[in-house]
């Protein structure tokens, strides 16, 4: 178990920067995880940390000492890939026995080891399986338990989930933060899934391009985003984006004018969760055009003065049909204003 | 108003003959299977053909001449065996009659020949593998290259030959191999074009050269000297094969076994090897035959007959008692080809996916 830190880490490839001098610090035992879309170098940071990679910038700290310079067989750490990667050549109780074989763990101890974290993740009755007689789910919970057998100071979890189909997922999830309780191991779990990184984490650390754009608890992420790309990244269904222009005290967003608190200037985009728009006879007439019951709530398109928006209803059942007119309405404290040019959150906002 | 239109086609629907369509479907099949047997029997005939002929002639020649009697007799109780199970396997499809049918056309077969051909067969043309002097038997006089040797000398050198060639391939391969196919270095893709190049050449061109090399360096008519030329020539070609059979092993495994504490070295011989066995036994099995079956440079790079391995062996039999003994040649030949012959029956399946390695890359 360990506190891990990055300090300005970055790395660049020829022609390219995968990882753009990033901050982070993770707390002893915390499970977070990094968030964002294919690309924008969270794989990348998961593989500096494990010491396949060397960052080009900064210093990557386990508990205050810097190990750039340690080699990824002495850092313990232990990685599950979004592949698993098994080795297909040995059995399920070789690999998970196979990290301490370069650990001068005897062999009767290290099976012994290997028993108990196979009951832990509950593949007790495969140790003499090959990897290719697993199902994806049990390929998932050996690698895992081959990443946690050698006791790692840092446990790393790259797409874990990916390739499981969804009711698998649910149960994983729930599995995966229990074991992690359970050892109480560091865990950085890198992910392009939203709800995976909510659900399984404490804290949610968003990147993008090599970047990190924000970091902070499911709630923070969701209510208060800094970027906008925070904004459209986090939520499902995603935020409606109007872009707007703002002077003299108000918005053009496309037929609409919306008055504004605070002061704004310029190209603007306006936010607005799907949930955070209702129906309501006071407001701007819509027409619907698009209805599609989710379950336990129903997803709407409508046009109206402000554009195309999505909106959402509770209760199982639609009450307006396709070519229905309503009025929506909004509350101001629920809209979000972004500067259009480099994305910030905009302290401004809408007036009543 | 979308469940009237159905409504309307149904009638077409039902009147869709479903029993003809299948049936067409059965003949169709049938004839498609009926044809690519004819077809494959016909085109395997010129190769098995020579081979088969080839081992009777070693059985049953004497001394003077080769009679085709044998031959003949053979093919007219095998042939008609061959295309009664090929009916037999296209009208039954149960595996069982299939089995049985097979082991009854065998046992007919076995017995036919041994009633019509059985009193004609002996070993005497296998004389050779006993006896080191028969050519001097049959001509009366000693060989073109001196006293002649012992197949089994011959047969050691060739052994020699093909095996430690096979070795160096084998460790020379899969190294280059597996570091042209992880890492990046200057002149990468030069050296890959290099590789495919080398092999497109004909190395017969660089014969005379090679030659004179072998005398300077004083390697001529020894039979390091002939492995090292011989491996040089062959290994791009499978450099370039287990390069193909490295790309398809993921990264993630070798990854993983490093952060398990594993050293680059160990994560290669622990984890990716293993991945890579197919590739491994497929070049050995090819690399070995190919060594086996050399013919051109160690006729050019080897002289003296203590050297000779198999193909320069039959070359001198043939070349001293062709014409007048036939059944000593057919025997030589059977006892040279049966190594290749039997490696390539067991390792058949290896070899087939060394191609699938190759086009991966």
């Amino acid at each position: 178990m360990a506190r891990i830190e990055l300090k300005n880490v970055g790395k660049n490839w020829v022609g390219a920067t995968a990882v753009d001098r990033i901050d982070l610090s993770i707390e002893d035992g915390a499970f977070i995880a990094v968030l964002g879309p294919s690309g924008c170098g969270k794989t990348t940071t998961l593989l500096m940390l494990a010491g396949i990679y060397n960052p080009t910038t900064g210093d990557i700290a386990f508990d205050g000492a810097r190990v750039n310079d340690v080699e990824a067989r002495d850092r313990n750490v232990g990685i599950v890939f979004q592949s698993y990667a098994l080795y297909p050549s040995m059995t399920v109780l070789e690999n998970i026995m196979f990290p301490l074989r370069f650990k001068k763990v005897e062999r009767a101890e290290a099976e012994r080891r290997a028993r108990e974290i196979a009951g832990l993740v509950r593949i007790d009755a495969l140790l003499e399986r090959r990897p290719s007689q697993l199902s994806g789910g049990q390929q998932q919970r050996v690698a895992l338990a081959r990443a946690l057998v050698k006791r790692p100071h840092l446990l790393l979890l790259d797409e874990p989930l990916s390739n499981l189909d969804a009711s698998l997922r649910l149960s994983m999830r729930t599995e995966i933060r229990r074991i992690q309780r359970e050892l109480g191991v560091t865990t950085i779990l890198v992910t392009h899934d939203q709800i995976e990184a909510t659900t399984m984490a404490d804290r949610i650390v968003v990147m993008n391009a090599g970047r990190v754009e924000q970091e902070g608890t499911a709630k923070d992420l969701y209510e208060q985003p800094k970027t906008l790309f925070v904004a459209s990244f986090i939520g499902s269904p995603p935020i409606n984006l109007f872009d707007g222009h703002a002077e003299d005290g108000a918005i053009k967003v496309h037929e609409a004018t919306v008055p504004l608190n605070g002061s704004a200037r310029g190209n603007v985009v306006l936010g607005l969760r799907p949930e955070s728009i209702r129906v309501d006879s006071t407001g701007t007439p819509a027409r619907i055009i698009a209805v599609e019951p989710m379950g336990r709530e129903v997803l709407y398109s409508a046009d109206c003065s402000l554009g195309r928006v999505h909106f959402l209803e509770a209760g199982a059942e639609a009450r307006h049909r396709e070519g229905d007119n309503v009025a929506l309405a909004f509350s101001p404290a629920d809209a979000l204003l972004f500067d259009k040019s480099d994305g910030q959150r905009l302290d401004a906002g809408i007036a009543a | 108003m979308l469940v009237d239109t159905l409504g309307a086609q149904a009638p077409a629907a039902a009147r869709t003959d479903w029993h003809a369509l299948a049936r067409g479907a059965r003949v169709k099949r049938f004839a498609g299977q009926s044809a690519l047997l004819a077809f494959l029997l016909i085109v395997s005939v010129p190769i098995i053909l020579p081979y088969f002929w080839m081992v009777v002639i070693s059985f049953t020649a004497r001394s003077g001449g080769v009679s085709t009697d044998v031959l003949w007799t053979s093919c007219a109780v095998i042939v008609p065996a061959v295309l009664i199970y090929s009916a037999v396997h296209l009208l039954a499809p149960s595996p069982r009659v299939r089995v049985i049918a097979a082991l009854i056309l065998l046992v007919a077969v076995g017995a036919l020949l041994a009633a019509l051909v059985g009193g004609q067969l002996h070993v005497a043309n296998y004389r050779f593998l006993w006896r080191t002097n028969i050519i001097e038997e049959i001509r009366s006089k000693a060989t073109a290259g001196g006293q002649f040797p012992s197949v089994w000398v011959a047969f050691r050198n060739s052994l020699a030959l093909a095996l430690t060639q096979t070795l160096l391939i084998l460790t020379v391969a899969s190294l280059a191999g597996y570091y042209i196919s992880r890492f990046a270095f200057r002149g990468r893709e030069a050296f890959l074009q290099g590789l495919l190049v080398l092999h497109a050449f004909p190395a017969m061109t660089l014969i005379i050269p090679i030659f004179l090399i072998l005398h300077w360096v004083g390697l001529l008519d020894t039979i390091p000297g002939v492995i090292l030329v011989l491996t040089t020539i062959e290994l791009p070609f499978y450099v370039f094969v287990m390069k193909g059979f490295f790309d398809a092993v993921p990264w993630d495994i070798e990854m993983s076994a490093m952060t398990d504490g594993a050293s680059r070295r160990q994560a290669f011989r622990l984890v990716v090897l293993p991945q890579v066995r197919v590739g491994l036994i497929a070049i050995a099995v090819f690399a070995f035959i190919r060594a086996w079956e050399e013919y051109i440079f160690v006729r050019t790079m080897l002289i003296e007959n203590k050297n000779w391995v198999m193909s320069l062996y039959l070359f001198w039999v043939s070349d001293d008692i062709m014409g007048v003994d036939y059944g000593i040649v057919a025997a030589v030949s059977v006892f040279y080809v049966l190594p290749s012959l039997l490696l390539y029956v067991f390792c058949q399946k290896y070899l087939t996916q060394m191609t699938i390695g190759g086009i991966r890359g």
